[in-house]
């Protein structure tokens, strides 16, 4: 895959960085504090924009009603939720083609090593796991086959990827239900699972380590030399 | 994934419509399933049942038993469980704040099943390391319910 191998020449756009800043201050629910009510920032704001459906005239209820129940009323929920799905990942969309996981591996490539002890080269595979759950698989196998990667660092990498998978997206899309209820802004909500994603990645890690040292690699078959 | 040529109202559509299709494709059908189900749970009495039951554990969340099934339907496919939490909201089994603490938790551990395929097995990790990756999301959620409730603790 190209993308991995020309990711260090590739130079980082204003745009990139603007696109990156934009989305996660209009997730994270920032600009739609009371002390902004009356300005125009709450323009800039995700859960502003969603806006609200209007009430039944006569009635304090939306088209939803009230006092639904079962697989009707599922899927009455369902058609409230859609628009802001649809938003959400119209947002992502254009900030992806505009450059912003670009800048997020820019950001989060130093910190790899250390927290995850996974080498920098990864750090496209890394950002592009926030919003798709195969492509930073797909990739991470590249990495190995090309021996970028060890296949102990893949194990740490996997746990990463594999909990709350493709969080940004999969937040919004298969979250959607909790999105109205949740009394947390949706970007602290993807925060909190990014957080315990990477502290159970480090758990990985220390229990890969501490097996290693038991276990020695010896045999060659596995590819995982350090 | 740079898109120098296309402009931002193509791919922002482009975006909204992959949006459109979750709603459809994912969110509708999960709950349908789950509304249902809860229906079925609690017309039948079992809900009580499963409550009573998991109260100790889903107790030292700050959570009913009931809301255990929300992260067994999460642990099938995200999208049920988050779903599954609505439902039980919706029915006054938890509060906003309960439903809370439950919405990353259900990401986090959410698909393991089918995301098992889609990206342990896609990026070849190693055998032997097998129940370790499949143990982490769980203790991640574990964690994260803990940490949701502290960060409600301090700013709500």
């Amino acid at each position: 895959m190209t993308d991995t191998n020309d990711q260090n020449t590739y130079k980082v756009t204003w745009k990139g960085w603007l696109s990156l800043i934009f989305i996660c201050v209009s997730f994270s629910g920032l600009l739609a504090m009371d002390k902004l009510a009356n300005t125009p920032w709450r323009a800039l704001d995700f859960s502003v924009l969603v806006g609200k459906f209007g009430t039944i005239a006569g009635s304090k209820n939306i088209f939803q009603g009230a006092g639904g129940i079962g697989a009707r009323e599922g899927f009455l929920f369902t058609l409230t939720l859609i628009p802001t799905v649809m938003l959400a990942l119209g947002f992502i969309q254009v900030c992806e083609s505009l450059g912003a996981l670009r800048a997020a591996e820019k950001l989060f490539r130093p910190f790899l090593r250390p927290f995850l002890n996974v080498p920098g080269v990864a750090g496209l595979a890394f950002v592009s796991s926030f919003t798709s759950s195969d492509v930073g698989a797909v990739m991470t196998k590249e990495l190995v086959d090309n021996k970028m990667m060890t296949d102990d660092e893949r194990t740490i990498f996997v746990s990463y990827q594999y909990a709350g998978s493709a969080v940004v997206t999969n937040t919004f899309g298969t979250g959607a239900p909790l999105l109205p209820i949740s009394v947390l802004p949706v970007g602290v909500i993807i925060a909190l699972i990014f957080v315990c994603k990477v502290f159970g990645a480090m758990l990985v890690r220390c229990y890969i380590s501490y097996y290693r040292k038991k276990n020695p690699l010896v045999e060659g078959g596995d590819h995982a030399g350090q | 994934m740079q898109a120098n040529n296309t402009n931002i109202v193509e791919e922002f559509v482009k975006g909204a419509k992959k949006g459109l299709y979750i709603g459809l494709e994912m969110i509708a059908p999960a709950m349908v399933l789950a509304y249902a189900l809860i229906t079925f749970l609690k017309i039948t009495g079992l809900m009580n049942y499963i409550g009573d039951a998991l109260n100790p554990v889903m107790g030292l969340f700050g959570l009913p038993g009931e809301s255990a099934v929300a992260l067994l339907a999460a642990f099938f496919a995200k999208a049920a469980g988050c779903a599954a939490a609505a439902s039980l909201f919706a029915e006054g089994k938890i509060d906003a704040i309960q439903a809370t603490v439950l919405f990353p938790a259900c990401v986090t551990m959410g698909t393991l099943i089918g995301h098992f395929a889609r990206i342990v097995l896609v990026s070849g990790a190693n055998k032997k390391f097998y129940p370790l990756l499949f143990a982490a999301p769980i203790i991640d959620a574990v964690v994260v319910m803990f940490l949701t409730r502290i960060i409600i603790a301090l700013f709500h």
